[in-house]
This record gives structure tokens, C-alpha cells and sequence, in this order.
């Protein structure tokens, strides 16, 4: 058994009781959630993709410290912040289901720079 | 040590290569670099800014992966000087656009920088708010431009960002462009009573009020405007309208543009 993690030096971030059991926890939710949407949803095909990835790493990884060097992206805190985040924005994603076509193309000469007179 | 050899090498091959080619008219230069696609110039003047071409694949790339997985909020999507990445949205995709950035895995970004806003009186939605994000993760930046008009409101950031709060009120201030679901919506940077928007195109550059001291009646008094000289009229053309042969010249370089009403193949 290694050194107890005193901090993450991280100001307001303490340091996680049980990381890789959260973890585990939040990517099971993020991929359930992402289930909901259309196969053909490009959002779901890469958060997927991205979440799969990094779940497989915890899966084959038990060691703390090692999950971090695998995944390369902070501490597991800040992985947790991340996969709250992505979380949230899934159930958000469900209402606003951005896989479909465009709302609102542009008024003419909306994006012009410079706005020559016509 | 080896870059610097390497550049001061390069230098002094362009510089030979210039005096060889002394002789020759620039276009068929023009057109050689461009030609050898392998060996990109390297930039040797030293106020020009040098372009990373990673950097700019970078960027390309992601430009098109948030069109890809938001094509129904992305109207078009562009690079500017070289290395600025704007994303281009309608005003009623502002919330689902600005939370995919923050939250999505491979975006992160936490923090909003400041949101400015533009007036362009020739357009139909003639004021444009702009949305600086920095990404403290990836070391990136982004901008999203959103448009509207005076009477539009866009939906306010604050639940998503605590610090788009004041500058929103800036903008609503300085343009007049009203926020929905802004928690305090006031004025934030012109004074006491004052009325009209500072930045709006229409406002004239001296104001309509002025202020001084008064010494009878031991206070400050407001009063309006009376100008000694009768009003001048400027001529407030676009500079580069002094340059038409650079009219078609667009200031951003295009990356995907979902918006547009090409066929498609």
C-alpha cells in the first residue's frame, strides 16, 4: 500500500474517498443515458466512443495513480468533474437533440465581414 | 541548438533563392511556392505572425467535429488570423452551444473570457454578441458569434457561466440588447439616470446631455447639449470602403459551412 493522497492541490477540489468506484458509477450513467438517443446521433457516436475508452482503462486498471497515467487527462477528481459535466450534459442533450437538421440558416449577408454596401 | 541551425539555413536559402530570382517576374514565384506543396515557406520577417500549421489542422479539425455533433446549431464555422477558431450560431442555440463547450469531454471550456457585442446597422439583425472561451485543459480558445435585433431577447449564459452575469448587463448597457432569464439586469457602466445606448451606431459621439458645475445653485446640473458650432456632418463611411478592389476579400478563412444553400453532393 502506497502513500495516502493528502490533497490534489487543487483550491475547493478534495481528494475522492473511492475514486474508481465513482468513476465506474458515472460512465455506467453517461452511457446508459446516451443509449436514449438515435443511432445515428454523431454526439453519441463519439461521447461513446470517448467514454468506452475510458471506462475499459478502469476496468483493466485498479491502481489510482495508473488510471490517471493511462487516461491522461488530471487527477481522477478532476476525471469525476468531467464525467459529472459530460453527465449533465447528456440529459440536456436528450431535450435539445441536436442530431437533427439545422433550426435557423443565417439571414443574407448575416456573417459578411466586411459589410461592403451592396 | 539544431532548430535554430535549421532556421538560419532556411533563411539564408530564401534569401539566395531571391537573389537568383532577381531577374524574374513575382508571379512565376508566386506560383512555384505554391506548387511544392512538401516544403511550407517558413516566415522569417520578424512582425509577421508565424502560422503552426498542427496548430491549424488542430483547429480545422475541431472546428469540424463540434459542426459534426451539433449540426442542428451550427450555421458555419471559421478561422481567423490564422489561428482564432469561431464557431457561428443562431441566437436560440447560444445555451445548447456554450454547454456542449464547457461540459463535452473533449472541449472543456470552463472558463468564459468575456462576451462582447458588435452594431452593424446595414444588417437585418444588426447587433452580434461574441462569446470568448478559454480552455484552461487543452490550452485553446474559442469564439462563438451569435446575432440579433433590438427587440429579439437572447437567452442569458449566466446559469452556465457565473461570469457572463456583468457582461451581459455591459452589453445591455452599451447596446440595448436584452438578456431572458438574467437573474439582475440593470445598468452596469454609464451613469445615474443615464438614457440610450452608448454603442449603438445611431447614438451621436457627442451625446445628448451635458454636465457641469454649477456655482449659483452649488451643484451639478444636466442639461442638454447646445453646441457652439453647428453639427458637422462626418462622413462615416467603412474604411475599406476607400479599398474596393479588397471588398471581396472575406477577413476569415471557411471551415465548414452547414449553413449555406449549396447542393449537396
Amino acid at each position: 500500500m502506497g502513500l495516502l493522497k493528502k490533497t490534489t492541490g487543487l483550491t475547493g477540489l478534495a481528494v475522492a474517498a473511492n475514486p474508481h468506484h465513482t468513476l465506474g458509477a458515472l460512465y455506467g450513467k453517461i452511457l446508459r443515458t446516451i443509449q436514449k438517443m438515435p443511432e445515428a446521433s454523431v454526439y453519441r457516436k463519439y461521447t461513446e466512443q470517448i467514454v468506452r475508452e475510458r471506462a475499459a482503462v478502469l476496468q483493466q486498471t485498479k491502481d489510482v495513480y495508473e488510471i490517471e497515467q493511462k487516461i491522461n487527462c488530471g487527477q481522477a477528481e478532476e476525471l469525476i468533474i468531467q464525467a459529472e459535466n459530460e453527465l449533465n450534459l447528456a440529459r440536456k442533450m436528450l431535450n435539445w437533440k441536436p442530431w437533427e437538421p439545422l433550426v435557423a440558416k443565417p439571414p443574407k449577408g448575416q456573417w459578411d465581414w466586411p459589410p461592403a454596401k451592396a | 541548438m539544431s532548430f535554430f541551425l535549421k532556421r538560419t539555413a532556411g533563411a539564408a536559402a530564401n534569401l539566395g533563392r531571391a537573389v537568383l530570382n532577381n531577374s524574374r517576374p513575382a508571379m512565376v514565384q508566386c506560383v512555384a511556392t505554391k506548387t511544392d506543396q512538401a516544403a511550407p515557406q517558413v516566415e522569417t520577417r520578424p512582425t509577421v505572425a508565424k502560422v503552426d500549421p498542427l496548430q491549424k489542422a488542430q483547429l480545422v479539425d475541431f472546428g469540424k467535429y463540434i459542426a459534426e455533433c451539433l449540426p442542428k446549431f451550427v450555421q458555419k464555422v471559421q478561422l481567423t488570423a490564422g489561428n482564432e477558431l469561431e464557431v457561428l450560431i443562431p441566437p436560440d442555440a447560444v445555451l445548447p452551444v456554450l454547454s456542449f463547450l464547457k461540459d463535452h469531454h473533449s472541449a472543456q471550456f470552463a472558463n468564459l473570457i468575456d462576451i462582447a457585442g458588435m452594431d452593424v446597422p446595414s444588417r437585418p439583425n444588426r447587433f452580434e454578441l461574441i462569446y470568448n472561451l478559454l480552455s484552461l485543459r487543452y490550452n485553446a480558445r474559442i469564439r462563438v458569434k451569435t446575432y440579433t435585433d433590438e427587440l429579439t431577447p437572447v437567452d442569458s449564459a449566466c446559469d452556465i457561466f457565473k461570469a457572463a452575469n456583468w457582461y451581459e448587463r455591459e452589453i445591455w448597457d452599451m447596446y440595448g440588447v436584452f438578456f431572458a432569464n438574467h437573474p439582475d439586469l440593470r445598468r452596469i457602466l454609464t451613469d445615474y439616470g443615464f438614457e440610450g445606448h452608448p454603442f449603438r451606431k445611431d447614438f451621436p459621439l457627442s451625446g445628448y446631455v451635458e454636465v457641469r458645475y454649477d456655482d449659483e445653485q452649488k451643484r451639478v446640473v444636466v442639461e442638454p447639449l447646445e453646441l457652439a458650432q453647428e453639427f458637422r456632418r462626418f462622413e462615416l463611411s467603412a474604411p475599406w470602403e476607400q479599398f474596393p478592389n479588397f471588398r471581396g476579400n472575406p477577413a476569415a478563412e471557411e471551415v465548414t459551412n452547414p449553413g449555406d444553400d449549396k447542393p449537396k453532393q
